[in-house]
């Protein structure tokens, strides 16, 4: 059984145990549906068939040596009659499918959604937005051509192709000769007709993206190809993709080219011919039999022309049920424990030995490790671990600063105290309780974090704020907190003047008639969101650049009356936030280099002194850029033979 | 599928050519393959003809055996049908495989000359049209015109086949040929009601689709919001309102595609049903043979495919010449920037001036109005001014990305115009404020620039910034995957390997624009030491939007509307307390170490603002 984080009651379940199997599940759920489907097509085929051998009957009447005129009328009337019927039960069998194919859609997208909400928020870190995107719009949609028409015109065209050959049957067993060697030929001829076919129509589509991409590259690095004055090469590139575009599109035409089934079809017409021409001189088939059977020959056309594509469509739709189900199936491993250790926090943090790998951590696209997973992003000396070793201690209202380069392991560390991970080894305590005794809910709903890319609904700013206090969005009931208390936090994160600036005030809806807002406003919204939460530790990744001093004066101060009496882990950019923390921490490649008060950091890190060089006054600038170079000249034995001021590595 | 968008994406450059102009225009792409197609057009013809015959081998066939059975006849017509079947298929391999070839060539030679001419253009051209809509002009437009040509192919040998019968048929019976006739207009009237519900009802669909698939990508990217605040109940509802309206719309839709073949069938069933009974009257009356009867029973089932395709043809046609016509606009632009000699500038110095220049991006907006400049070989200048003032612009000419109105720009002492541009180019080093990277390795992207320098070179140039220690933080160094659009790496790590590239390259010229964007602080430092690296020995104009670098720079020029206001290096500017003053306090005041919110302001001239200066 999979943890949950979320779940609905009434939810319908469906056997996962394979791709197939949860396809006919999902059928299954709409029984009469698909008897509508299945008897629909079929017997439509029945009364197509039936065309033909009335009109054989209509020859027959009609060269009889007595023919009447009534008897005709008859046939004709026959013939309208089983055209009626047609007109009501072919619509019907398409209908079954279709109404069976868009909730197979509905549903699928319904399980997976439901699904995604109840996988952990460790699990979603782990995927690109992208990836599940592709399953939750191109794989879902693959379903519903798979039904409709994929399925559909298989059992179609499979009855078009034996329902007539029963009918032959009918009039004289041997005449099934001729249709039985064809359907032989024709399903070989298929088959071989795919095999060759599709790695070549996928190969075709490939090169047809891999062309596009590479032009849009080029096109949006236009500034790089044309100050570099490259624009040979990317001629050459591109000539070189579109001519292997063109060598599959041929190969394709040639391979369409040699699709025998025509071919084999008209051959069977032939012998048919022969055959029913014998059995007239053997007196065994009428004139009339002969031309219902060349009829019911001509329907043989029908399979051979469209059961190509079909096939390409289920297992398309197969193959996407798969990449759905193997992310409904990714465990998640963490659970509510909503038995666990629910207080109010004071906030106190410990890494008691912490080490983290994300090593084991369950991944979307099974086999193909993505490009940047954070593991990747780890210098080569510890390839396995994102941190090593972290013991640190914050008493609770302190300040934080993480500072360290992209991939040092910054974001990491504050994932493990909200159990966004867990540790690998070692401990992180609350209060001086382990994260993993703490209840989840407990745990993360005094936790608050302001992420570096922070998100915001298509919805009212108001309702944005109020976000993280349950106000019910999209509907109208009571809401949760009052309007004065959401602007009152809007106030004190700074964002009430801005809000007020909009026509619409507290009521603009994000996103909407060219409502952008700026990362700076984004973010004291984020603020105004944490601040109606209020939690104990705060995790604030600050990664936001205010261009003008105006607006960071307006940051900062909603920074402040965030940060004020809670515990934060700061990460950030601001030198002036850094050297005002209570704490730095210093990390480099998942390690703690340093850890300290800014002066005491400034004393003892050759590291930590070369971010500020270039900052300081310019009399304690120059003078301190005098000793680090001193310091790094000798130490750093491969100088720069320009004589110029390197700073090399440390720490 | 995007004829539902047609004529909605009409882009400045595009042009109407006549109906003659068009086709000769295409013509001429068919030349150097006209032997396929003559090839084709024979095998079309061939082709229909061979699958008219057969049907009225056939019809034959039974009135000779409903009259006298004769082996004889019976073994002509045996061969007949065989033949008839077996060179309809020979025609039409035949048709398909040179038909592939031809259209594959005109394909590549049109997308080529349609790339080599989006490569020629200038900047202005770039600024003006999103890359996605160029794209899909090379790649996608030139795909619709071959799946057009294609499909007229194969509508051809089809219209051809349909005239043929009824030819014959004509000749047969001209009565009965117009009672089968009768449900032609049926069948085309159908099908063009069908494709216009078809139309609005697929718009819908689509709709209603992409605000699921919207939906889903929104809950999806902030699920942790969503999750930290344990909000997952009220999202899935929301979720599953819009999810149904979506099946809803689309049910709709597919009810009205998969009803449409049904409805076809029956007016052909109901046409069936016609001849036979009056086909079988005639026959009762000796005015028709059996075999006639039954020639035209089959020519109801041979004619309504056809038929439903030619009702829509003449939209997909239009489509075709739409996309041709829109790649041909593509091809003729003509760029702005134009090059008056092609002079292979030496290894130059760097000494720039502008001469009276005036510029405007458009005519209603002129940017720089006798704009003059002198700027020394070697010397490091910073621009700076708010948003529009014009710093940008400054590079860009320089870059010779835009074409200037008025004046002149020499570089050393040579007229910009006369320059052979990717000569001149191969001399300049620019780095945008977001550096754009090609997908490849961190080697490759450094080598992009010179495409023969060797590793040793190119590992030379990346140690030389920063210290080289950045490389290590790589996670696999030099080798490391860039990924697409430079995704692979942090954008402080871009800039560090935008500046190696720019090592490499060595240029004479160097036009940065800062990031705006703020980057960790330990890859700052690195970056700033990198820049000491690539601005030595080099004329530098930096868009400077740092404050180490405005104090760094030999000479600052605070730029506002276009022209020069007040110039000088960073103290001289700060003591005078006038624009630059003014720009420092709006600025570069919060990047300071020593900053607190609402301080740090120096003294200016007049204004509000003016309070007793801090450190600088």
């Amino acid at each position: 059984m999979v943890n949950r984080e979320f779940t609905v009651a009434s939810a319908y379940t469906y056997n996962r145990a394979g791709p197939i199997r949860w396809i006919i599940s999902h059928v299954l759920r709409y029984k009469v549906y698909l008897l509508i489907f299945a008897v629909g097509t079929i017997l439509a085929q029945v009364l197509t068939a039936v065309v033909p051998v009335l009109t054989g009957n209509a020859f027959s009447i009609v060269l009889s040596p007595h023919p009447s005129a009534s008897a005709l009328i008859t046939i004709t009337l026959e013939i309208v009659g089983i055209v009626a019927a047609l007109f009501v039960v072919a619509p019907a069998g398409v209908f079954g499918s279709e109404i069976l194919a868009q909730r197979l859609e509905r549903d699928a997208r319904d399980e997976l959604y439901l699904s995604l909400l109840a996988k952990s928020q460790t699990y979603h870190n782990q995927q690109r937005v992208g990836d599940i995107m592709a399953r939750a719009t191109n794989d879902v949609r693959q379903l519903n051509p798979m039904i409709n028409p994929g399925v559909s015109l298989i059992l179609d065209s499979m009855s078009s192709l034996f329902i007539p050959i029963i009918f032959i049957g009918f009039i004289n067993p041997q005449l099934l000769l001729a249709p039985l060697l064809f359907t032989v030929g024709f399903f070989f001829a298929v088959w071989r007709y795919t095999r060759q076919l599709t790695p070549v129509t996928a190969n075709m589509r490939a090169q047809f993206g891999e062309m596009n991409a590479e032009l849009e590259e080029t096109i949006t690095g236009i500034e790089v190809v044309k100050s570099t004055a490259q624009e040979q090469q990317e001629e050459g590139k591109f000539a070189r993709n579109a001519s292997k575009y063109r060598d599959f599109f041929v190969k394709n035409g040639a391979i369409q080219a040699r699709y025998i089934p025509p071919l084999l079809i008209a051959i069977a017409f032939v012998i048919a011919f022969l055959h029913g021409v014998f059995l007239i001189a053997q007196h065994q088939l009428s004139i009339g039999g002969l031309i219902a059977y060349m009829g019911l020959m001509t329907l043989l056309r029908y399979p051979s022309f469209i059961s190509i594509f079909t096939f390409s469509l289920v297992q398309l739709g197969v193959a996407g049920a798969n990449r759905i189900l193997n992310v409904m199936r990714q465990e998640t491993e963490l659970d509510e424990n909503a038995n666990g250790y629910d207080e109010p926090m004071r906030g106190e943090i410990a890494f008691e030995d912490v080490s983290f790998s994300y090593k084991g951590i369950p991944n979307i696209a099974e086999g193909d490790e993505p490009d940047n997973t954070p593991t990747s992003q780890l210098g080569q000396s510890e390839p396995t671990f994102a941190l090593a070793d972290i013991t640190l201690r914050i008493p609770a209202g302190q300040t934080v600063a993480i500072v360290g380069q992209t991939g040092a392991g910054k974001t990491t560390l504050t994932r493990l105290v909200n159990r966004t991970y867990d540790a690998t080894s070692g401990r992180v305590l609350i209060d001086g309780v382990d994260v993993r005794d703490w209840s989840l809910d407990g745990l993360r709903s005094q936790i608050g974090a302001i992420e570096q890319d922070i998100f915001l609904f298509s919805r009212t700013i108001a309702e944005n704020i109020a976000f993280g206090v349950g106000a019910p969005l999209g509907d109208s009931s009571e809401p949760a907190v009052s309007r004065e208390a959401i602007e009152q936090a809007a106030k004190q994160a700074q964002a009430h003047d801005f809000i007020m600036s909009f026509a619409n005030g507290y009521d603009t809806v994000v996103g909407e008639r060219g409502v952008t807002l700026s990362g700076g406003q984004r973010q004291r919204l984020a603020i105004a969101r944490a601040l109606l939460t209020n939690p104990r530790i705060l995790i604030l990744d600050d990664a936001t650049s205010a261009i003008d001093s105006a607006t960071e004066d307006e940051i900062q101060r909603a920074l402040h009356e965030v940060m004020e009496g809670r515990t934060t882990l700061l990460i950030t950019n601001r030198l002036s936030q850094i050297r005002r923390a209570d704490q730095v921490v210093l990390l480099r490649q998942g390690r703690m280099v340093a850890v300290g008060s800014h002066d005491e950091l400034m004393a003892s890190s050759d590291l930590y002194r070369r971010i500020f060089i270039r900052y300081d006054g310019d009399e304690k600038n120059s003078k301190l850029m005098q000793a680090v170079a001193e310091a790094m000249t000798s130490a750093n034995d491969q100088a720069d033979e320009r004589d110029h001021q390197t700073v090399a590595a440390c720490g | 599928m995007g004829f539902i968008m047609d004529g909605l994406d009409a882009e400045a450059y595009d042009r109407t050519y006549s109906d003659a102009g068009l086709v000769k225009r295409i013509l001429g792409y068919f030349r150097p393959v006209r032997g396929a197609m003559a090839l084709v057009a024979v095998t079309v013809l061939a082709g229909s003809l061979m699958d008219t015959a057969l049907p009225l081998l056939i019809s034959r066939g039974i009135d000779t055996l409903s009259h006298s059975f004769t082996l004889n006849a019976a073994a002509i017509l045996v061969v007949g049908i065989l033949l008839s079947g077996a060179l309809s298929w020979g025609f039409n391999f035949a048709r398909q495989l040179y038909s592939a070839k031809a259209v594959g060539n005109v394909v590549l030679k049109l997308r080529e000359d349609a790339f080599a001419a989006v490569l020629a253009r200038d900047m202005s051209f770039y600024d003006e049209f999103p890359s996605g809509k160029i794209v899909s002009r090379v790649t996608s437009d030139t795909e619709d015109f071959a799946t057009v040509v294609t499909l007229t192919l194969n509508l051809v040998s089809q219209f051809l086949l349909v005239a043929l019968i009824v030819v014959a048929l004509f000749i047969i019976d001209p009565g009965l040929t117009l009672l089968a006739l009768l449900i032609a207009p049926v069948i085309v009237i159908v099908a063009l009601a069908f494709r216009r519900i078809a139309r609005t009802t697929t718009q819908r669909a689509r709709r209603a689709l992409a605000s699921v698939n919207s939906l889903v990508q929104e809950s999806m990217s902030g699920i942790s919001v969503a999750k930290s605040f344990r909000q997952e109940r009220s999202i899935y509802g929301e979720f599953c309102q819009v999810n149904q309206r979506s099946y809803a719309v689309n049910l709709r839709q597919g009810l009205v595609f998969s009803g449409i073949f049904p409805l076809l069938n029956t007016i052909a069933g109901l046409g069936t049903a016609l001849i036979i009974y009056f086909g079988g009257l005639r026959v009762l009356g000796h005015t028709a043979s059996p075999g006639s009867w039954y020639l035209f029973v089959q020519a109801i089932s041979i004619f309504w495919f056809p038929l439903t395709s030619i009702a829509s043809f003449w939209s997909q046609f239009q489509q075709g010449l739409g996309s041709a016509e829109r790649v041909f606009a593509l091809i003729d632009a003509t760029p702005r920037v134009q090059q008056t000699g092609e002079v292979m500038p030496p290894r130059l110095a760097g000494r720039i001036t502008f001469d009276r220049v005036d510029f405007g991006y458009n005519e209603r907006e002129p940017v720089l109005q006798d704009f003059s400049l002198t700027i020394p070989a070697g010397q490091t200048v910073a621009l700076v001014g708010h948003t529009g003032a014009g710093k940008s612009t400054l590079g860009k000419l320089i870059a010779r990305f835009y074409e200037f109105q008025q004046g002149r720009l020499l570089i050393d002492d040579y007229d910009i115009r006369s320059f052979d541009l990717p000569a001149y180019r191969r001399q300049l080093g620019i780095v945008p404020q977001a550096p754009f990277l090609f997908a490849g390795t961190v080697v490759e992207t450094i080598r992009y620039a010179r495409p023969d320098a060797t590793d040793e070179e190119v590992e030379a140039a990346a140690r030389r910034i920063g210290g080289g220690d950045w490389i290590e933080a790589l996670p696999q160094g030099l080798q490391t995957q860039i990924g697409e659009m430079g995704r692979g790496l942090s954008l402080g790590q871009r800039q560090l390997v935008a500046l190696a590239r720019l090592l490499l390259q060595d240029p004479s010229i160097l036009i940065l624009d800062e990031a705006t964007a703020s980057v960790d602080p330990l890859t700052e430092a690195q970056i700033q030491e990198g820049l000491d690296e690539a601005l030595a020995g080099r004329t530098a104009i930096v868009i400077a939007h740092r404050l180490s670098t405005v104090k760094r720079a030999d000479r600052i020029l605070v730029l506002d509307h276009g022209r020069i206001v007040e110039e000088g290096t960073h103290n001289e500017l700060l003591a005078r307390g006038g624009d630059y003053a003014r720009l420092y306090n709006t600025y570069f005041r919060h990047q300071s170490a020593d900053y607190v919110p609402g301080g740090g302001f120096v003294a200016v001239a007049e204004g509000p603002l003016a309070l007793a200066g801090a450190e600088v």
